[in-house]
């Protein structure tokens, strides 16, 4: 379990990075805080003959207010996001998505540009930026550019970002008015990436009624899904009337990818997926009407 | 015999912390990995990736061209070096089962040893494990077990139908009376998944040749059973062995005997005469270092109308993989012959085959039989339900008392000192059944589903067959009074040196801070079998006994001749030597070292200098019998399937408790096995015998946060050996299954469900109830 050989750089900015890739190409990785990119290298399932550690690039990192949104560095780790008291007050799902990621001594490296780029589709950050519409902002040869979550995801373990590319921050809406927010999931043990997981958000009118909702859900296809037809279903309609078990069985029912393994068949995670989405519905509806 | 001859017992029976615990949470352990030699090269393994195939060709020419590759071995190289191959915990004379240090013209599980890559460090021997061509012929495997016996395909020549072994006792009269006419015939076949011992500490060693002496840094239960294993692998004297433990981090049975990989790893060292470490890792572990359980059993009982036990047979059958160590044929009868457990049953028999497959081999693993406890209980709470009695009931009705006993069991076990319906109702008295009930009967009201299952089981600890039927001490009293127990070890986490010591002080009436213990070093220490069978309690402590009784002799001559005091007045406690009823006119062990050693002029007539003493305890009775009562209580989401335990309560007898945390400790582990084996751990393969969990991504292990709180309860019912000490090391592994299986099957009866194949993982529990809605 020892990695096959490899050059290390350690650039001291994300231009210097950006042209690392360019200059190594395909051969080219970038190590960030390496919970995930470590072991798969450790274990041979990954082999690259250049890793470009931009973990320790102060620009990468913090947390900042930008008006009615949050920026967070992708250097930023799980572990800071975890504690920070902003983030906390504006992008609550965020907050409570980080507890379900590993355990803390992942969380104290790992960062949530890593878990984005990496990109698992059982992971919680791509679902809850999928729900949040957050936005991306992506560095490379030919300058930076910004692309929406809804872009972002492009496929099973494939992101907008191009492979001369850094993401460089994610920017996230501050939550406002009478909004709820729930992330829940079920996994085999606390910490493990879920069997089916679903992040919710919305907003109520002042009668009451759904504004605005969003409904992620993870480990039930290549890349985390919205389910884009309950929503509009949902958008305007009386929030005391909303059936959360039926949402939560309307939401997984044209999932086509849901994935088949040695911890569930695809129609067992599909039946834990309606579960865990009416869960979050409940919770975040709330939370709203409190 | 007692161990507290010189007076009162300070230590045993208390709650002494133990003393390896400051070094090894300080992370100052000394493992294998620890240990650096000069010049020490890296072992690392080409391993098949098919199931079963022919080796056409291996080529390691491109392996041999990278820089700091040392060597590459294959069979042809290391196997003609091989003098001899046999475990002495088995003996030379059983009929032992394949196992070549390296595949010999074929490979037969994924895994399996093609080639020993040696370089300067383990990421060259890595790269160049990789650069190692082999060329193989794919035959068809044979991965499940269960259907191996109708198979054509043979993992082994020369063992038809891939059967390794099968034993049994003939039906007999008395069974067939048993189950004829019986009210209640009632017969179930259960099934248990592969899962692994997973010690913390992969298995590892180093092994340096110097063309006169062998040494070995191990990870093992048995020191001693290393150096004879490798003296005799390599045909050289044992006395040119020395083989050296110092911290090992978990064993449960993976480690009793050198495997495959540590003789090949041997032989390259001494090929080399150069020091040479393999530390496996977790892959390698998960892929190679074997598998356990895998087994089921046809399972049949007869009760009268009253719910009586009449009969019980089982067919037991279990997967030995490719490569079982050590054998695993012996092993199995136990399964068969303990089927009856801790029940008044008139008539039993059994049989117990042992089949061959293309998975890794099967290893010994904490509480090796523990199938028969599983398949018993989990069929007495079936038969339960089906005869209308409450389980709980109806083990009341057949459990043994201690004042049944002893008697024979009806397959022949010589049951003796134990407390099986004793142990249940303590387990009981704390558990409160009556309130349980009725919390269930409220949560089921509002569509929850809560469960409780219960487990009982006897076990035969130390027993006392060849190899572990004797055990040295050596107490050296030294000059200064500081005392030093010499004993084989072979602790894997066990506690063991806080056992030597405790034992020590009170035997010698001297302080625990003056007492240390040397263990796992075969140039210094007694001859010992290590730790297996739950047999170092009771054997180490009349190994310290012995060796101890005449240096207290001793140390009474020198102070009644000093104290001018009767010898038969003298009191040894504290570290000084009194008249009894004077303490304070007294003569401390130092002082009586200082004159043993130093002026023997003063030593009386007759009494040698020195306070050195080594002996040799033989183990009084063939077999110590332990047992224990398990209580769980769980909560099943109907929904996910996900079960949460909720309360976990043992009642046990393990005799008089030399540690109370150290007994605890060792229920407690194994019950966290044996709750991960139920809900959460599965050595899996695929249809084409490919490993599907060799991380911890995929093989899970319980955490903390699966396990509650253990509750304990002790009853401590002397055994025939020293002190009345029994083993404990394994129970809790062997009732802990049947317990987790029987709260799911109690929260899940309104549904109907019968479990009878394991594990119950979340999408196993919904499709048990989807089954039968």
């Amino acid at each position: 379990m020892k990695a096959a050989p490899f050059h290390y750089h350690r650039p001291g900015t994300v231009a210097e990075a950006v042209e690392l890739l360019s200059t190594h190409g395909d051969e080219a990785k970038l190590l960030a805080g390496g919970q995930s990119l470590v072991p798969m290298m450790a274990l041979r399932l990954a082999s690259f003959g250049h890793l470009i550690d931009i973990g320790r690039l102060e620009e990468l990192r913090g947390v900042r207010s930008d008006g009615d949104r949050v920026v967070i560095g992708a250097g930023t780790t799980q572990a800071t996001i975890e504690r920070s008291a902003v983030i906390e007050t504006a992008v609550p799902l965020l907050t409570r998505a980080t507890p379900f990621i590993g355990h803390f001594q992942i969380r104290n490296r790992g960062t949530i540009g890593g878990s984005l780029v990496h990109c698992d589709p059982a992971a919680e950050y791509p679902a809850v930026a999928l729900a949040l519409d957050a936005r991306f902002d992506i560095t490379g040869p030919g300058g930076a550019r910004t692309v929406e979550a809804s872009e972002f995801f492009t496929g099973h373990w494939a992101t907008a970002v191009a492979g001369d590319e850094v993401l460089t921050a994610i920017s996230f809406p501050v939550a406002s008015g009478r909004s709820g927010f729930a992330i829940r999931e079920f996994a085999r043990r606390q910490g493990d990436f879920a069997i089916a997981g679903a992040a919710v958000s919305l907003a109520l009118a002042a009668d009451d009624r759904i504004s605005q909702c969003a409904i992620a859900m993870f480990g039930l296809g290549p890349t985390p899904l919205r389910a884009t037809a309950v929503e509009l279903a949902l958008a305007g309609s009386p929030a005391g009337e909303t059936d959360a078990a039926g949402l939560g069985v309307a939401s997984v029912e044209g999932l086509e990818s849901i994935p088949s393994d040695l911890h569930g068949s695809a129609e067992y995670r599909r039946r834990g997926g309606a579960a865990v989405v009416a869960d979050a519905w409940r919770a975040a509806l709330e939370e709203a009407l409190r | 015999m007692t161990a507290t001859a010189s007076g009162a017992a300070r230590y045993a029976g208390t709650r002494v912390p133990r003393v390896e615990d400051a070094r090894l949470l300080q992370g100052r352990g000394t493992y294998v990995d620890d240990v650096s030699r000069p010049g020490m090269l890296h072992a690392c393994f080409v391993r098949s990736p098919y199931a079963r195939a022919t080796i056409v060709s291996i080529d390691a020419r491109d392996a041999l061209g990278i820089p700091g590759v040392r060597a590459v071995f294959t069979a042809d190289d290391l196997i003609p070096m091989v003098r001899e191959q046999w475990y002495t915990s088995m003996g030379k004379d059983v009929p032992d089962t394949p196992r070549p240090p390296l595949a010999h013209g074929s490979v037969r599980h994924v895994g399996d040893i093609v080639a020993i890559v040696v370089a300067v460090d383990r990421y060259v021997a890595e790269d160049a494990a990789d650069a190692v061509e082999v060329e193989y012929e794919p035959l068809p495997p044979v991965v499940d077990y269960a259907a191996a016996r109708r198979r054509h395909d043979l993992v082994h020549d020369g063992y038809p139908d891939n059967v390794a072994g099968a034993l049994g006792r003939p039906a007999s009269d008395d069974l067939l009376a048993g189950f004829e006419g019986a009210a209640h015939d009632i017969s179930v076949s259960i099934h248990q998944q592969a899962y692994a011992p997973v010690p913390m500490e992969t298995r590892g060693l180093i092994v340096e040749w110097s063309g006169d002496e062998l040494q070995v840094w191990a990870s093992t239960q048995s020191p001693h059973e290393v150096r004879m294993f490798f003296a005799r692998l390599l045909g050289i004297g044992e006395h040119q062995v020395r083989v050296v433990a110092r911290d090992t981090g978990g064993g449960f049975g993976q480690k009793v005997v050198p495997m495959r990989e540590e003789m090949a790893v041997a032989l390259a060292a001494v090929r080399l005469a150069r020091p040479v470490k393999w530390i496996e890792d977790r892959r390698e572990n998960l892929l190679s270092a074997g598998m356990s359980r895998h087994e089921h059993g046809d399972c049949r009982m007869s009760f009268d109308a009253d719910g009586h036990l009449l009969a019980a047979h089982i067919d037991h059958v279990q997967d030995v993989g490719a490569y079982p160590t050590p054998w695993p044929v012996g092993t199995a009868a136990a399964v068969g012959m303990l089927f009856p457990g801790g029940y008044r049953c008139p008539a039993a028999g059994w049989r117990s085959t042992s089949v061959f497959s293309n998975t890794s081999g099967r290893a010994a693993y904490r509480g090796p039989w523990q199938f028969e406890t599983l398949a018993r209980e989990v069929l007495l709470d079936l038969a339960a339900r089906r005869m209308s009695i409450d389980p709980i009931e109806l083990r009341r009705r057949n459990l043994l008392r201690r004042d049944e006993l002893p008697t024979r069991n009806a397959n022949g076990m010589p049951y003796s000192d134990m407390t099986p319906l004793e142990c249940f109702e303590h387990a009981l008295e704390r558990f409160d059944l009556t309130a349980f009930r009725s919390e269930q009967d409220a949560a089921r009201n509002d569509g929850r589903y809560l469960g409780v299952g219960t487990s009982s089981y006897v076990e035969p600890t130390t027993t006392a067959m060849a190899f572990y039927g004797t055990e040295g001490a050596t107490i050296r009293i030294e000059p200064t009074g500081k005392v030093n127990v010499y004993l084989a070890g072979g602790s894997s986490g066990n506690s063991l040196e806080t056992t030597a010591i405790q034992l020590t002080a009170d035997a010698l009436g001297v302080d625990i801070a003056d007492v240390r213990t040397v263990q796992g070093d075969t140039a210094v220490t007694p001859f010992g079998a290590g730790t297996g069978g739950s047999r170092s309690g009771s054997m180490v402590a009349g190994a310290i006994e012995q060796a101890a009784a005449p240096l207290r002799d001793r140390i009474r001559a020198i102070a009644a001749a000093r104290l001018e005091a009767a010898v038969d007045d003298i009191v040894v406690e504290h570290g000084a030597a009194f008249a009894r009823g004077t303490p304070s006119v007294n003569v401390s062990i130092a002082e009586i070292a200082d004159i043993a050693y130093f002026r023997p002029a003063l030593l009386p007539a007759g009494v040698a200098p020195g306070l050195e003493s080594s002996a040799r305890y033989h183990a009084v009775a063939p077999i110590i019998w332990a047992n224990a009562s398990h209580i769980c209580t769980c909560e099943v989401d109907i929904v996910t399937g996900a079960v949460k335990i909720l309360r976990y309560v043992v009642s046990e007898d393990c005799g008089p408790m030399i540690n109370p945390n150290v007994v605890e400790g060792q229920i407690a582990g194994g019950v966290v096995q044996g709750i991960g084996g139920v809900l959460l751990e599965h050595l899996a393969y695929d249809d084409d015998g490919n490993p599907l969990t060799t991380t911890f991504m995929d093989y899970l292990l319980p955490t903390a946060a699966d396990v509650p709180m253990i509750e304990f309860g002790h009853v401590e019912t002397p055994g025939p050996g020293p002190g009345g000490y029994k083993g404990v090391g394994e129970g809790g592994a062997i009732a802990a299954p049947a317990a987790v299986v029987n709260a799911i099957a109690d929260a899940l009866a309104p549904f109907g469900v019968e479990i009878t194949r394991l594990p119950l993982s979340p999408a196993a529990v919904v499709e048990l109830i989807a089954g039968v809605r």
